[in-house]
Formats: structure tokens, C-alpha cells, sequence
């Protein structure tokens, strides 16, 4: 069975929010929307979002790491938010396996936020329905738009290409290739949800420059200008190019 | 989480009335056996419009908690998976069949019917509470909940009020039932106060989930928020952390099992022990156990901590300590670099 879904990559993730900006503007105007606000100029702005990056530092200091995860709907495969929804108004289409809510039927009990171990179903006090990511599915499937558009509004407006959509399922697609190269990872794995949304882990990188720093033209060479401008005519100049990485899982 | 008032007042009502027609049709059902009199038509006339209209403002009180209040009935469509809607259907269904149960009654029907719709009230009533226990009972993602021990103190608390208040009626109208009920009422205060306790010192053995199993990183990973995307509260951290229940919680909690149990405890030993028995003493029982109740629903839902909490760095450790300082209690020196 097809599942849609993200994957994001934690290691280029520079968490700049831009997904949940352009998220947030494409789903307060389109099928799903608004995502209500509530004193949005003043002291104590609140409001729905699909989607929100929280940051998190591992390791101690001077040793630490700053990552961002930008958290949505993870699409789950065995969705716990959908069964105790007492209307159906909570669904998991069995075309795509994306997890929708019909906003005519949800009576905003709650009772699914209360079943998401994620947190990432919100109620729109405005509208009184549970709000929650929907893939951007009025994108994805219209054909009015060029297909390498249709695509969720996070993932078209990511500026460091740290997300990707696709059917996981589906072993010729691009997540899928991603997930199985790079150990793409769930959260909360024990908790039975079978996620639908994956993470790349950080990997990282750190490039020993040592070896090579004769090599190194550095601007305060008087030579630097002339080489850089005979490399720029003529294109012969070599600078060095390799590089020691290391990686770290 | 937070702890939505109109879910408390239903408890309030819902539990006295279904609390109250057990009692009542028992006693009317263990006449068919010829154990004891049965109750006065008029009695049970009065105490049936009671619980009728407790389970009405139960009902209507309830649909305060929902973004669209006409919409509820829609609520019965899944009846196969959800216990929220379970607890519609069978709170609807108890209320109907309490009223022909009562309509039967007054015209002296065939008591075969009668008594096949008192059953099937009494059946409904405890699937009914049964299904509200089980909404919170089958929460995996608040641990405190999801435990049997949530569903029997919830049943008893049922029984707890519907026997003291069914103790004071038996003082009211004359009924040869008042030492039985007075004993009803030291039992199930007794068992709901004891499970109520098993239910709290469950807590501190709780298995919790850490930040590095929510966002599935090494175990020995120091980790910390930083950031959680916004300046404000939003919904989750609203909904699932009350912040100020969450410092009101030490307080409440002692006052919360002084007048629900300990207090009324009293009450009915003084009664039982000395035969001192008056309106204030078995109306006082009550308003304390209701008082209590109150109180008590406000803490379960204030001492549950969802796992979603977990991304906020919200949830605690062990009991109710929160988690402060995660860096330093850990002894593994971890270093990125080697």
C-alpha cells in the first residue's frame, strides 16, 4: 500500500522555518484553511500551525550540537489519532495512506490530539475542528500545476533541499532510496505508530585543512590577486580541491 | 492536561445518577427474590426524575467540551473502535431505557417488561461508566491512565456516590434500607479511596519514556531543548501541560482525598457507630463526596502527563519531580569529537 510522506535531513536542516512559514501560508488560503490566529501583532501571538520546528542541543558543552526538528503530521501507518475519533471524521485513505481530517464531520472533542504521541494535531478555537497536516493533497494532486510542483508547500520552499516527498513504499522512489541509504530513522519508534515520516541523521563533518594550508592562496598574499585573476582567464590555475572528511555517525 | 470542567460535571451527574438507579433497582430486584420490600412507587418516581435529569444535565453539560455542540450526535458513527462514542451511545441508551423503566413503573406494567428494562438501564448505566473509564484507561500516551486501576476506582466512585446520596434518600423517605446504606457507603468510600491511592502510588513506579527515546537518539545522549518554534503557548502546550494546575497539583491533591474520602469517612463511621443519624450528618456526606469529586477529577486530569510533552521537555522523570537538571545526573562523558 502506497504512503506518502516527508523525509527531512536533520544534518542540512538549518532550521530557518521557512517550511512552516510557506506552510502556514499556503494552508491558511487553500482547501484546508485558515490557520486561525489570535493576537498576532500583540504580546501573546497563538495560533494553528502544521508544522513546528523545535531545536535541540546533544552533548555537553564545549562538545555540543545544535539540531533542528521540524515536526508535522507523521502520516502514521497505524495511525492512533483515527480510531478513537467517535465520528470518522479522523481518516486514513487507503490510496496514499494520508491522514486526513473532515472538517464537517470532527465535533472537536480532542480526543485525537489525545492519541497523538507527537503532538501534532492542533484545534482552531476560530473554527472549532482539529487542524492537522494534510500533505498539502489539494497541491499534490492538481494537475493544473506543473508536476514538479506538485509537491508540498514545505518541501518546494526548503532553501537548504533538506526535505523530500514521495511514497515510501514505493523501492524506485527517491525517499525510499534515501531512507535505505542514509538509516533514515522515526520518532518515538516504540510506541506502535509505524510512522510515516522519517529522519535523515546528522552526520557530521569536519574538514583538516592542516596538511594542505601551504597550498592555500590566502587573500592577504600579495600574489592572491594576480593568481586569481590569471585563473579566472585563463582557467589553469589549480587550487586544491581535496579535502579530508571525516564522518560521524 | 488540562482538565476540561465540563468532563468534571459530568462525572459529577453522570456518576450520581447511574450511582443512584444501581442502588435503586437493586433493591427492587432483590424483591423479586423476597429480599426485602422494594421502595414506594413514589419514591422511585422521584429518584428515577432525579437521575433522569442528572444524566440530562450530564449529557447537555458534556457537549460544553466540544467545538460544535450539534454536531454531537454524530458521535454514535463509530461505535466499533472509539470509546468516546461508545460512552455517547451507551449514556443515550441508559438515559431512554431509565425512562420507559420509570414509565413502566408508574403504570404497573407487566413486570416482566418492567424489570427486563430496569436490567437492561442497570446494564447500560455500568457500560456506560465503564466506557468513560475506558476512554482514559486505553491512553497509552498518559501513562498515569492507562491502567485497570483507572477503570475500578472510576467504577467505584460511582458506586460511592450513588450510596451516599442513596443513604441520605433512605434517611429522607423513612426506608428500611439506612444501615445498609450507610455500610454501602463506608464500603465503597473504603475501596474507592484505596484504589484511588493504588492509582497514585502507581505513579512513582511508572516506566517513563525519555526526550532520547521521543526522538530516537542513543540513550546516553545528553540532550536539551532549546527551542520549541514559538514564543508563546500553543495548543499542545496548553492542552497537554497546565501549568498552573501543574503547581497547584501538591494542594489540591491532599484536599482532594480529605473531603472525598477522609472526611465523609467520618461522617458515616460516627453514624454507624453511634446510630446518630440526621439530614446534616448523611447531606453532609454527600456534598463532601461530590465537593471531593470535583476536586479529585481536576487532579487526574492535572496528574496525567502525555508523552508529547516529551518535545517540550515537560515531562517528568519520576513522580511528579519534573525534569530538571537531565544533563547532570547523567555520568556518561560523552564526546562528539573522540
Amino acid at each position: 500500500m502506497a504512503q506518502f510522506a516527508l523525509v527531512i535531513d536533520l544534518n542540512t536542516c538549518v532550521g530557518c522555518h521557512a517550511c512552516a512559514t510557506n506552510c502556514k501560508e499556503w494552508n491558511t488560503q487553500a482547501a484546508f484553511g485558515p490557520l486561525s490566529d489570535f493576537d498576532p501583532y500583540g504580546a501573546r501571538p497563538e495560533g494553528v500551525w502544521y508544522n513546528r520546528i523545535m531545536t535541540y542541543e546533544t552533548g555537553e558543552f564545549p562538545n555540543t550540537q545544535v539540531f533542528h526538528l521540524p515536526k508535522s503530521c507523521l502520516h502514521c501507518q497505524d495511525a492512533p489519532c483515527v480510531p478513537v475519533c467517535p465520528t470518522g471524521a479522523s481518516y486514513k485513505r487507503e490510496q496514499d495512506g494520508i491522514v486526513l481530517v473532515n472538517y464537517d464531520d470532527c465535533i472537536g472533542c480532542k480526543l485525537c490530539s489525545w492519541s497523538c504521541p507527537y503532538g501534532c494535531r492542533e484545534f482552531d478555537e476560530a473554527d472549532k475542528v482539529m487542524k492537522k497536516c494534510t500533505l498539502c493533497i489539494d497541491r499534490i494532486y492538481d494537475e493544473s500545476l506543473p508536476p514538479e510542483h506538485r509537491k508540498p508547500a514545505c518541501v518546494l520552499t526548503c532553501p537548504a533541499r533538506a526535505r523530500f516527498f514521495g511514497d515510501i513504499e514505493d523501492p524506485e522512489s527517491e525517499v525510499y532510496r534515501v531512507i535505505e541509504e542514509r538509516n533514515g530513522f522515526v520518532l518515538f519508534p516504540d510506541m506502535g505508530t509505524n510512522p510515516g515520516n522519517h529522519y535523515l541523521p546528522r552526520i557530521e563533518t569536519r574538514v583538516n585543512l592542516e596538511e594542505f594550508e601551504k597550498h592555500i592562496l590566502k587573500p592577504d598574499n600579495p600574489l592572491f590577486l594576480e593568481v586569481m585573476k590569471r585563473h579566472h582567464v585563463s582557467n589553469k590555475t589549480q587550487l586544491p580541491e581535496e579535502k579530508q572528511v571525516e564522518e560521524v555517525v | 492536561m488540562h482538565p476540561p470542567i465540563s468532563l468534571i460535571f459530568f462525572f459529577l451527574t453522570a456518576g450520581t445518577s447511574i450511582g443512584l438507579f444501581i442502588f435503586m433497582y437493586s433493591i427492587e430486584f432483590l424483591k423479586l427474590f423476597g429480599k426485602g420490600q422494594g421502595l414506594p412507587e413514589e419514591v422511585i418516581l422521584k429518584l428515577g426524575i432525579l437521575e433522569l435529569i442528572l444524566i440530562g444535565l450530564g449529557a447537555f453539560g458534556a457537549s460544553f467540551h466540544l467545538g460544535h455542540k450539534l454536531r454531537a450526535w454524530k458521535a454514535i458513527k463509530r461505535f466499533r473502535t472509539s470509546w468516546l462514542s461508545r460512552e455517547a451511545v451507551f449514556s443515550g441508551a441508559y438515559g431512554f431505557s431509565l425512562l420507559v423503566y420509570l414509565i413502566l413503573n408508574q403504570l404497573g406494567a407487566n413486570p416482566l417488561f418492567e424489570h427486563f428494562f430496569g436490567i437492561l438501564t442497570f446494564v447500560l448505566g455500568v457500560l456506560s461508566g465503564f466506557s468513560t473509564a475506558m476512554i482514559y484507561a486505553s491512553n497509552r500516551f498518559v501513562l498515569e491512565w492507562n491502567s485497570s486501576v483507572t477503570v475500578i476506582y472510576y467504577l467505584l466512585m460511582y458506586l460511592m456516590l450513588g450510596s451516599t446520596l442513596m443513604a441520605y434518600f433512605s434517611y429522607l423517605y423513612r426506608l428500611p434500607y439506612l444501615g445498609t446504606f450507610i455500610f454501602l457507603s463506608f464500603l465503597f468510600l473504603v475501596l474507592a479511596f484505596g484504589f484511588r491511592l493504588a492509582f497514585n502510588i502507581r505513579q512513582f513506579y511508572l516506566k517513563r519514556p525519555t526526550m532520547n527515546e521521543a526522538l530516537n537518539l542513543p540513550h546516553n545522549r545528553p540532550i536539551r531543548v532549546v527551542d520549541t518554534g514559538s514564543t508563546t503557548d500553543n495548543y499542545c502546550t496548553e492542552e497537554f501541560y497546565y501549568r498552573k494546575g501543574k503547581e497547584m497539583l501538591s494542594t489540591v491533591i491532599p484536599i482532594a482525598y480529605l473531603l472525598t474520602f477522609i472526611v465523609p469517612l467520618f461522617l458515616v463511621l460516627y453514624a454507624w457507630i453511634t446510630g446518630t443519624v440526621n439530614h446534616w450528618i448523611l447531606g453532609l456526606t454527600y456534598i463532601f463526596v461530590l465537593v471531593g469529586s470535583a476536586l479529585e477529577r481536576w487532579s487526574f486530569f492535572v496528574e496525567g502527563n502525555h508523552v508529547q510533552n516529551l518535545f517540550y521537555g515537560l515531562y517528568p522523570e519520576e513522580g511528579y519531580k519534573l525534569r530538571k537538571g537531565y544533563m547532570e545526573r547523567k555520568e556518561t562523558k560523552i564526546s562528539l569529537y573522540g
